[in-house]
């Protein structure tokens, strides 16, 4: 065994090759039949059974809220984009304690969402949670809200408390592209009679696409599958309000047993990853 | 190569900082200090007020909650909500070690491999498996969560913790394998050309040059595939159960049940954040470095 394996080192690949190409690529084959399958109820079957699933898409409108909210937390890339880069900006001037202050930063990023949403549950309390408590004690009563308990600020709300979780990434990401300008390109400009402003603007900037890139990726992904935080903090609700693709997902698929349906939500979400994730990463595999 | 630029830069090896070179002491460059402060510790409160108040909420006795601030720190702290939490997340806090564990060892260790494979050997369709197994760090798991769960079923392993391990394993790999590949390439080429003429394997070269040779690499992936394993919900909620349920799990049912009781849910997140405090705290440079090489996927 040993000896053939000398020979032959690469089969030592076969198994974690295996594995992923099980787990991932025929796990798509299988999702994409489930969708057209005739599979009714608990009990699997792999006849085919026709679109009807993507057609009750059409006419669902849980669906097409999942699928907005999906989109809408989208917005949370250019918020901590600016976030990301202003905090690293500013972790770029040499301040003493600036090693802390971005440790401090990432450190929601760190954590579990299960533990960021537990958390959040508390802070948007209504009655007695602490950011109500905090408005009221800094005397702006009139801001306080149901922040997550209302169909009209529960997406604000999850978007903020993602926000919170994401921008000390981004920041970290931005930093480190920041830092990996050339200190003589810089001491070039510099010498040039360049402020620090302009060296800024046109020479560290033009050399963040690569980190901006990253960012966008990472929270895009994060977005198509924000499953764990928004199943904590609201279960998708109230009403339907914060469901999301994922969210629905396993609503239809594993408590009410649609699972024709739920494979069909998991294909859309597959595609949303190929049109709008892989484009971005593509360009930089060839590369 | 790039991963290595990034994460040294944060490092210190990297180019000093704007301000280093530019002349100090200035009127207004002591008032741009007072600013930058002021802005850095203004996020510093948004970043750190919701965990201020789990904390002061942790060691409230429940009745304290409702009628003090949830920012004002106990009057007498209390650790029951502690002792309560655990009482109740005690069976899957051991769980999530077992599966966390089991699982990080098995997808660091066969993401290892596979990222030696693609750093150091040539071999037919290299580039192109190598993109499909990189590809999959993109999946969205929705899209498989039908299939897996049948597979899960069928193997006799619903419910159950070597289940959870296989799947974090299995899902685990490609992003294993992509720092890996990474941090491989840094092994000089000349090593292992000499180990080879020495009559070595590639086996024996990867356990006697490359591995030792990578230990901060190792560290690095291990950190990282610990804290996303114990973080995880999605796979514990689908295919775990009463018997094997993560803490993820078993805290978010605490919500559900214990509705006023925030003294003890916030005491339970602190058990479930643990480890990961730890880790942060006594590896935070490896941790860090595991996300910069995480990100290199899209740069």
């Amino acid at each position: 065994m040993v000896g053939f394996l000398k020979r032959n080192p690469l089969l030592l690949l076969v198994i974690p090759l295996g594995l992923v190409f099980y787990f991932v690529y025929v796990g798509i084959g299988w999702n994409l039949w489930v969708s057209v399958s005739d599979w009714r109820g608990l009990n699997a079957s792999y006849g085919f059974g026709g679109f009807g699933a993507y057609i009750r898409m059409i006419g669902d409108s849980t669906f097409w809220i999942s699928l907005r909210n999906t989109l809408l937390l989208f917005t949370i890339i250019p918020i901590c984009i600016v976030l990301g880069l202003v905090l690293a900006l500013i972790m770029d001037q040499g301040l003493k304690g600036t090693n802390l202050f971005r440790n401090l930063f990432l450190l929601p990023f760190a954590l579990s969402f299960v533990v960021t949403g537990t958390i959040w549950a508390w802070m948007y309390n209504p009655s007695s949670g602490i950011l109500n408590s905090l408005l009221r004690l800094i005397g702006l009563e009139s801001l306080t809200g149901f922040w997550h308990t209302s169909q009209q600020t529960v997406m604000p709300s999850i978007i903020l408390a993602l926000v919170w979780q994401f921008s000390g990434y981004v920041a970290l990401i931005f930093l480190a592209g920041i830092k990996s300008v050339p200190q003589s390109q810089i001491n070039a400009a510099r010498l040039d009679g360049a402020s620090q402003f302009k060296i800024y603007r046109r020479l560290v900037l033009p050399q963040l696409k690569g980190a901006l890139t990253t960012s966008v990726v990472i929270i895009a992904m994060f977005a198509l599958r924000s499953f764990d935080f928004i199943w904590v903090l609201t279960g998708g609700g109230p009403g339907y309000s914060s469901h999301t693709l994922p969210i629905q997902m396993y609503k239809e698929t594993f408590m009410s047993s649609r699972f024709p349906y739920g494979a069909a939500i998991g294909n859309v979400l597959l595609v949303l990853v190929l049109l709008l994730v892989m484009p971005l990463t593509y360009r930089s595999y060839r590369r | 190569m790039k991963t290595r630029a990034t994460a040294s830069g944060l490092c210190g090896n990297g180019r000093g900082s704007a301000m280093d070179s530019s002349a100090n002491g200035s009127a207004s460059t002591r008032v741009l200090y007072v600013l930058f402060y002021a802005l850095l510790l203004l996020f510093a409160v948004f970043y750190l007020l919701p965990f201020w108040g789990a904390l002061t909420t942790s060691l409230k006795q429940a009745r304290e909650v409702a009628i003090t601030n949830p920012l004002a720190f106990p009057s007498s702290p209390t650790f029951s909500p502690y002792l309560e939490a655990f009482a109740q997340l005690k069976r899957p806090l051991l769980n999530s070690v077992l599966i966390t564990v089991g699982g990080t060892l098995g997808s660091v260790f066969l993401g290892s491999i596979c990222g030696y494979a693609f750093a150091k050997y040539r071999f037919r369709y290299d580039n192109l498996i190598f993109t499909l197994l990189v590809s999959a760090i993109f999946l969205p798991y929705q899209a498989i969560l039908v299939p897996l769960f049948q597979t899960i079923r069928a193997l006799g392993l619903y419910n159950t913790i070597p289940g959870l391990i296989l799947v974090h394993t299995a899902y685990g790999i490609p992003m294993c394998a992509l720092m890996f590949r990474g941090f491989y390439g840094d092994v000089p080429d000349c090593l292992i050309k000499q180990a080879m003429m020495d009559g070595n394997g590639p086996w024996r070269i990867y356990t006697k040059i490359v591995l030792p040779s990578t230990k901060i690499a190792t560290v690095t992936v291990l950190v990282f595939q610990f804290t996303s394993i114990w973080n995880e919900m999605l796979f514990g909620l689908i295919i775990g159960g009463p018997d094997s349920m993560p803490a993820t799990i078993a805290l978010n049912n605490m919500m559900g049940t214990l509705a006023a009781e925030w003294n003890v849910q916030m005491a339970g997140s602190m058990w479930l954040a643990l480890p990961v405090l730890i880790l942060y705290i006594a590896m935070g440079k490896y941790l860090i470095r595991g996300y910069m090489a995480g990100a290199v996927t899209a740069s």
